[in-house]
């Protein structure tokens, strides 16, 4: 059993690299619908670190996605850049802003900072909309190539599906690295009680700016690989209402453990699939399934799989 | 950096009002390394908000507290515990998201040494793993010295207070301090355990880190501390040597009272 | 005489989508006065306030009489909400809490979507008659009705927390619940009525406006994310600071698309809304 637990991990990557060979290779629909859902993954556990272990709520996650799709988009399209330098560049931009705005902005308490954060979302979505000779405007830009490294071009799904997932597995393991190491104690200590941590030497802005900086340089990279799945984006993709979709995914699927809110964007994403009921319903859904995990499982799902998981565990032992 | 004398702390003159209310109003003290200092009074003397001034959550509004001769006043909390400074707090402060365990509160105090870095946690494990084991050594021997090593994977919540007291006190002897300001650490405790908590506190005194002492149990304040300070409404009553603190007649009236056990001890 | 024709203009849809903003900021003091939670479905309240009223009258219920139903059952679910979902969760986390209304103006919206579609309505206007010319600008006779509703609510309001042994109870909860409820003040029923108060104030605000704009789901969100800028910079608690700072930040809205741009706008505005926050948190007005 003792083994199993150190790595347990491998179960998931072995179904990651095997699933194109087997069911998923018949469908290009099904990669793409799993890029997606890679995406969002990256999102949701960008604003774990941020939300879950650190208690900064952000109602603007899609902010720095912005950021990072419309750098990718404008510098390839009106300028020619690679890809992947494009995407680098987008990482600074957003690391940057993040860092200037971070420090000011998280200073702020709960519905001030809940408050900042939707300001900040929708600064960037009213720029994005208001320069449109540079960004195409609230009609969006269009015809983004797909992502390449070195004169590789990933135009194939099945690639870019390992691409994307490659990516995803690198930054959920970076950020399971970070909570499982002194970093993430502090964070923690700062989450559960700002003045005890700074009494023991905690400089709790520092830290605070720099978890602020890497769930954007995260959402960043998310942005940029949105941008070349898609091959069209708009500024309707990166508003409010997409923060809030990650918020739901946090909840969803357990705030606080990495873990479970991977598990809410990859089941948030495959749902309409799933339930034939896209966007009509979606709306509705989202609000109603956020209800019912706030007031019966605020733990979400992971937690629930936890409680169960705990209680398997102590029954073998007896 | 020592100052004459061998003191580590001086207060000089602190003020702190709240609303018009003074609640610390012109405090001036000395303590000397490798003193067990007390801060007596009633409730609602100032005590509290001294030792919050004194670790910087919350300045005073005049006045100058030196640590080995650099002024504490105006300094970031976290700058002042860099400095040497810990404490406990008095409505314990643990914590607690993510069901955090006692172990992982007391490994906090090793932040100051660990300085933890993003970079190096995800790209220099080896590192960090190795920092975090001897961190995980020193955090279990100092709950051992407390005597709650059992606990270390229980949630805080889990404990008694005076038990989660005693987490706090490992929490900040972690930090190596020069100087250790308690706030009511035994409170709630019965007298076998009090017993045990003066042990601990030599102990403590014996591997030369001061101590500033807030408490109400006289019994513990008589028997350990070397000097001793009183505190009424916001002002310095006296200061002394608890023989001094047991024979001032303003003290008796304003806070131990004629007929006090502990003082016989002493007298 | 164009130029003053059109500053007039500005300053009559400034006074009148400011007067909007300084209700929503007034229902969102209200809650929060009472409760200390800030209601993000406060713009889901606007639109069901309107488009019930859309659909009474629709189907020939006189004005008046619609008007006074559409506010009731906005006020019977505001109750409704704060009974079945925000009570329960009372002592979680403020991140909790605020997802939850999240939660609530989500599912909101999706069931306006769901009952009106996402077509746009209109709903006439109070008073038939033309609008009037004032400097070469045109006043709608609406706006009279908007600024009047307003007033009078402001004033009732005023007069509730002032004046009326019920309204400084209800204070008095906000500032000690533990202090009011050992005088026998019941914080349950004062958080249940604030909610319902509010909600109510939030329709009564969408009804007014609803003549003058297209009404569809979507149309809550952003009347209510400017009443929660006026909030902000007027003062979470104070109801006058809100109200001053609604007029204001409709006067200068409307100013700012009118003379500088109209792309920019509500980047200015959002702007304005992160240096208010950030120099001074507690609001323009507060005394901290």
């Amino acid at each position: 059993m003792e083994k199993l637990r150190k790595v347990w991990w491998l179960i998931p990557v072995v179904l990651i690299i095997l699933y194109p060979v087997t069911i998923g290779g018949k469908s290009a629909y099904w990669s793409g619908i799993l890029v997606f859902a890679g995406i969002y993954v990256i999102l949701a556990v960008g604003l774990d670190l941020l939300m879950g272990f650190t208690g900064q709520i952000s109602v603007g996650h899609a902010a720095f996605f912005a950021v990072g799709a419309y750098t990718s988009a404008v510098l390839t399209v009106k300028y020619g850049f690679s890809p992947l330098l494009a995407m680098f560049a987008g990482m600074f931009l957003s690391g940057t802003l993040a860092w200037v705005i971070g420090r000011p902005v998280l200073a702020l308490k709960e519905y001030y900072l809940a408050m900042a954060t939707l300001a900040f979302n929708e600064i960037i979505i009213t720029l994005i909309v208001g320069f449109e000779n540079i960004t195409g405007g609230a009609s969006g830009l269009r015809d983004i190539p797909p992502f390449g490294i070195f004169g590789l071009v990933l135009d194939n799904p099945l690639h870019y599906y390992y691409f994307v997932w490659a990516v995803v597995l690198m930054i959920i393991a970076s950020s399971v690295l970070i909570i499982r190491s002194p970093f993430g104690r502090t964070l923690v200590a700062i989450h559960s009680d700002e003045l005890a941590a700074s009494t023991f030497g905690v400089d709790c802005a520092k830290y605070k700016t720099r978890v602020f900086v890497l769930a954007n340089v995260f959402a960043s990279i998310a942005g940029s690989l949105f941008a070349h799945y898609m091959g069209f984006i708009a500024p309707d993709d990166f508003g409010v209402s997409t923060s809030v979709n990650i918020l739901v995914m946090l909840f969803l699927g357990g705030i606080g453990t990495i873990y479970g809110p991977i598990l809410g964007a990859i089941f948030l994403k495959l749902l309409p699939e799933i339930t034939y009921l896209v966007q009509d319903y979606e709306l509705l859904l989202n609000g109603v399934i956020l209800i019912i995990v706030l007031v019966f499982m605020p733990k979400g799902i992971y937690g629930i799989f936890m409680t169960l998981r705990n209680k398997a565990f102590a029954r073998a032992g007896k | 950096m020592m100052e004459q004398d061998g003191v580590i702390l001086k207060v000089v003159d602190v003020q702190k009002s709240f609303e018009g209310v003074h609640a610390v109003e012109h405090v001036s003290f000395s303590i000397k390394k490798g003193q067990i200092k007390a801060l007596i009074g009633p409730n609602g003397a100032g005590k509290t908000t001294l030792l919050n001034a004194i670790n910087g959550i919350m300045p005073p509004d005049s006045g100058h507290i030196f640590l080995l001769g650099q002024d504490l006043v105006g300094l970031r909390t976290d700058k002042i515990a860099f400095l040497g400074l810990s404490r406990t707090f008095q409505l314990v402060r643990m914590f607690s998201i993510n069901n955090a365990t006692v172990l992982d509160n007391v490994m906090l105090g090793a932040h100051m040494k660990l300085k933890p870095s993003l970079l190096e946690s995800i790209f220099l494990r080896g590192k960090v793993e190795k920092e975090e084991k001897s961190a995980r050594e020193k955090a279990l021997e100092l709950l051992k010295f407390v005597g709650l090593e059992r606990a270390a994977d229980t949630v805080p919540t889990a404990l008694s207070f005076g038990n989660q007291r005693l987490v706090e006190l490992a929490r900040a002897l972690m930090t190596e301090p020069r100087i250790l300001l308690l706030d009511e650490p035994a409170s709630g405790l019965n007298d076998a355990e009090v017993e045990d908590f003066t042990k601990l506190l030599l102990s403590i005194r014996d591997k030369g880190i001061t101590i500033l002492l807030v408490e109400h149990n006289m019994k513990l304040v008589m028997n350990i501390a070397d000097d001793i300070v009183v505190l009424d409404f916001g002002k310095k009553l006296a200061e002394g040597s608890p023989q001094e603190i047991c024979a001032n007649p303003e003290v008796i009236e304003a806070y131990l009272g004629v007929t006090n056990k502990e003082c016989d001890t002493i007298i | 005489m164009g130029d003053i024709s059109h500053l007039v203009q500005f300053f009559f849809s400034g006074l009148t989508t400011g007067s909007i903003y300084a209700l929503i900021a007034v229902s969102l003091v209200i809650v929060y006065k009472v409760s200390q939670l800030i209601c993000f479905s406060q713009g889901e309240f606007f639109i069901f306030g309107a488009l019930i009223m859309v659909t009474l009258t629709s189907k020939g219920i006189p004005m008046p009489l619609a008007f006074v139903l559409s506010i009731l059952i906005a006020m019977a679910i505001g109750a409704l909400i704060q009974q079945v979902l925000i009570r329960p969760i009372q002592g979680s986390s403020i991140g909790a809490l605020i997802v939850m209304t999240i939660a609530i103006s989500l599912a909101l919206r999706g069931l306006a979507m769901l009952i009106w579609g996402r077509e746009s309505h209109i709903l006439r206007p109070f008073t038939q008659g033309s609008p009037l010319q004032i400097f070469g600008a045109t006043l709608q006779l609406q706006v009279f009705w908007i600024v009047g509703i307003t007033a009078v609510i402001l004033l009732l309001i005023w007069l509730f927390f002032e004046k009326t042994s019920l309204g400084i109870a209800m204070r008095a909860c906000a500032e000690n619940p533990l202090g009011a409820s050992l005088m026998g003040i019941s914080v349950q029923k004062t958080a249940l009525f604030a909610w319902a108060w509010g909600s109510g104030i939030g329709a009564l605000a969408g009804i007014a406006v609803a003549p003058l704009m297209f009404m569809q789901y979507t149309s809550g969100v952003m009347p209510m994310v400017k009443g929660f800028i006026a909030m902000s910079i007027g003062g979470l608690s104070s109801i006058v600071g809100s109200v001053i700072a609604g007029l204001l930040l409709g006067i200068i809205e409307s100013y700012t698309i009118g003379v500088i741009s109209s792309k920019f706008s509500d980047t200015i505005v959002f702007a304005l809304l992160m240096v208010v926050l950030i120099a001074r948190p507690n609001g323009l007005f507060s005394k901290s």
